[in-house]
């Protein structure tokens, strides 16, 4: 099994595809750490201007930690694209190349190769987002210098600075298992339809879908909400609420980790049963 | 003594029987040439010995002992299906440190990318090899683990003259070492030359299943080609063992191979003398025989 996994990482980390998400991710990172380091001033004496009538604002809001929370909040939605291209291919590039003959014609089991492929997908996320993350915080760290977080997230929250950090794991932490469930969707498309851009456009479809029906919270359309994958994928801000709401993230953790499961479950049958023809 | 037997094998792709119960085995040391045309089962046969498609039927012995499981197979057996693939952003013998790290085995890869006239290109990505490259790839990769059975489909593809003959040497010695080697082409006069047996199949059964001792005691087909109409007793000659054909002046004879001399020494007695004589391959005849 140590065999089977090493040589996932291996080819994952072999492939330039691997790095071009990382890049892309980091450089984005990196845009909004400059964009706010030149018109962050402007932007936000803007923003103050609405809430001066309820509030004294004394000392820099504009800091390192709020730039990293408002870069991730940016992007929560653009990081699980450069993710599913990795999780859409995992399968589909060994059926698109022929490879997936050269690995099941070894002495090997179908379940411990699928099981190899997770962990590595698990790894790829982890190694992402941390990434993603050290991108936004690191630049921002040394052009804003630090301070208490002020974030607007259901009404106005003061964030200690000294809290901040263990929060930023912690969303950090949530995240991964959210883009972990997101590429486990991509991972089936890819056993399903052996075909990397379907399986990227299929993911890609859920993810709209699923972020719209988001933006209907009323009537009928407000039963679907807790279904919703993007639903749940952006409880990782509730960490930087001044009373962090625990049931609610213990919810979509365990939304999160079910669907793990169960997407896991359905392609170790799927796979075990697959007849390879091409 | 069989390497292995199968019996019964039964399988379909949705409303096509491909593989219909058949049986056969391969002789343990022998070289073992699989043929039929296209969409015959040859691929299919390799695939299901592979595990990578599940028969409807069908019982797997190897070396005398029942499976239970046909992909056990791949214990101790060597494959090379449909075309080669390997990840095109790996060198060659990356590729191969790769399926050694998957077998446990400690082998290096440079060895055997030498065995199979790689070695200058070790380090290249596979995105830059040729497919003969690539197809002696594919055969360095079946060499890695110990086996006693190599299963090769259509592995002289895009090779060169000299890759083909580099290979049927290599396989040559490996069969002189002990492995059975069976091989699905559609070359048939290099299979004729190189293989021990023969296993024709045709639309998903068995056509025939001939060792070459008892193809070689066949009669061959054999045409002579006259400048002229021959002689009338050359004619009776001719019309004891086959036909004679006005419009191109030419003769089909079917003739045991040690008759073909006397026969042509008999045509120039009775005064027809045959400006070309050719010989038909004898699997090819019986190829073309059977699929016609």
């Amino acid at each position: 099994m140590r065999n089977l996994i090493y040589i996932e990482l291996y080819k994952l980390f072999s492939s330039t595809r691997t790095y071009v998400t990382f890049f892309i991710a980091m450089a984005l990172m990196l845009i909004i750490n400059l964009g706010m380091f030149m018109e962050g001033e402007k932007i936000f004496e803007f923003l103050l201007e609405s809430i001066s009538e309820y509030f004294i604002v004394n000392g820099e809001i504009l800091n390192g930690y709020l730039v990293t929370y408002l870069a991730m909040n940016t992007l929560w939605v653009h990081i699980p694209v450069l993710i599913v291209i990795i999780a859409a291919s995992i399968f589909a590039v060994e059926f698109e190349t022929g490879t997936i003959r050269l690995l099941l014609t070894q002495p090997i089991s179908r379940g411990r190769l699928l099981q190899a492929k997770v962990v590595a997908m698990i790894v790829y996320n982890f190694v992402f987002m941390l990434l993603t993350v050290l991108a936004a915080l690191v630049p921002a760290y040394f052009l804003f210098g630090t301070g208490d977080l002020v974030v607007f997230l259901d009404g106005v929250q003061f964030i200690q600075e000294a809290t901040f950090l263990k929060r930023l794991t912690l969303s950090l932490a949530f995240a991964t298992v959210s883009m972990i469930a997101f590429s486990s969707l991509g991972m089936i498309f890819s056993l399903f339809f052996k075909n990397t851009l379907t399986s990227i456009l299929l993911s890609m479809g859920v993810l709209i879908l699923s972020t719209l029906l988001q933006k209907f919270v009323f009537g009928l359309f407000s039963a679907w909400q807790p279904f919703l994958f993007s639903y749940h994928f952006s409880k990782w801000q509730l960490f930087f609420m001044d009373e962090i709401p625990v049931q609610s993230i213990l919810q979509s953790l365990g939304f999160m980790i079910g669907m793990i499961l169960i997407l896991y479950l359905i392609s170790y049958f799927k796979f075990n049963k697959m007849n390879i023809t091409q | 003594m069989h390497v292995l037997r199968v019996e019964g094998l039964s399988l379909h792709y949705g409303e096509q029987q491909v593989l219909n119960e058949i049986s056969f085995s391969f002789e343990k040391g022998k070289i073992i040439g699989l043929l039929g045309p296209n969409g015959a089962g040859k691929s299919s046969i390799f695939k299901v010995l592979a595990g990578l498609v599940r028969p409807d039927s069908g019982v797997v012995e190897k070396n005398g002992v029942s499976l239970n499981d046909i992909s056990d197979l791949r214990k101790s057996c060597a494959y090379m299906i449909d075309s080669p693939a390997f990840y095109p952003y790996l060198s060659g013998r990356q590729n191969l440190q790769l399926i050694c790290r998957i077998l446990g085995v400690d082998k290096d890869p440079e060895k055997l990318m030498s065995l199979v006239g790689l070695d200058p290109f070790s380090q290249k990505r596979v995105s830059n090899y040729s497919t003969g490259m690539k197809q002696r790839l594919a055969i360095a990769q079946t060499m890695i683990n110990d086996v006693d059975l190599l299963l090769l489909d259509e592995p002289f593809n895009g090779l060169d003259p000299n890759g083909f003959q580099d290979l049927i040497t290599l396989l040559r010695k490996l069969n002189e070492e002990g492995t059975t080697v069976v091989v699905s082409s559609h070359l048939l006069n290099e299979l004729e030359q190189f293989a021990d047996a023969f296993i024709l199949l045709h639309g998903g059964s068995i056509a025939l299943d001939i060792s070459k001792k008892d193809l070689l005691k066949q009669k061959k087909k054999v045409s002579f080609v006259f400048d002229s109409n021959p002689p009338d007793s050359a004619l009776n000659l001719i019309s004891k063992f086959g036909l004679y054909k006005d419009e191109s002046q030419t003769a089909f004879l079917d003739l045991e191979p040690n008759e073909i001399a006397r026969t042509v020494e008999r045509l120039v007695d009775l005064g027809a003398v045959p400006v070309n004589v050719e010989t038909q391959n004898l699997l090819e005849s019986k190829y073309l025989e059977i699929t016609a």
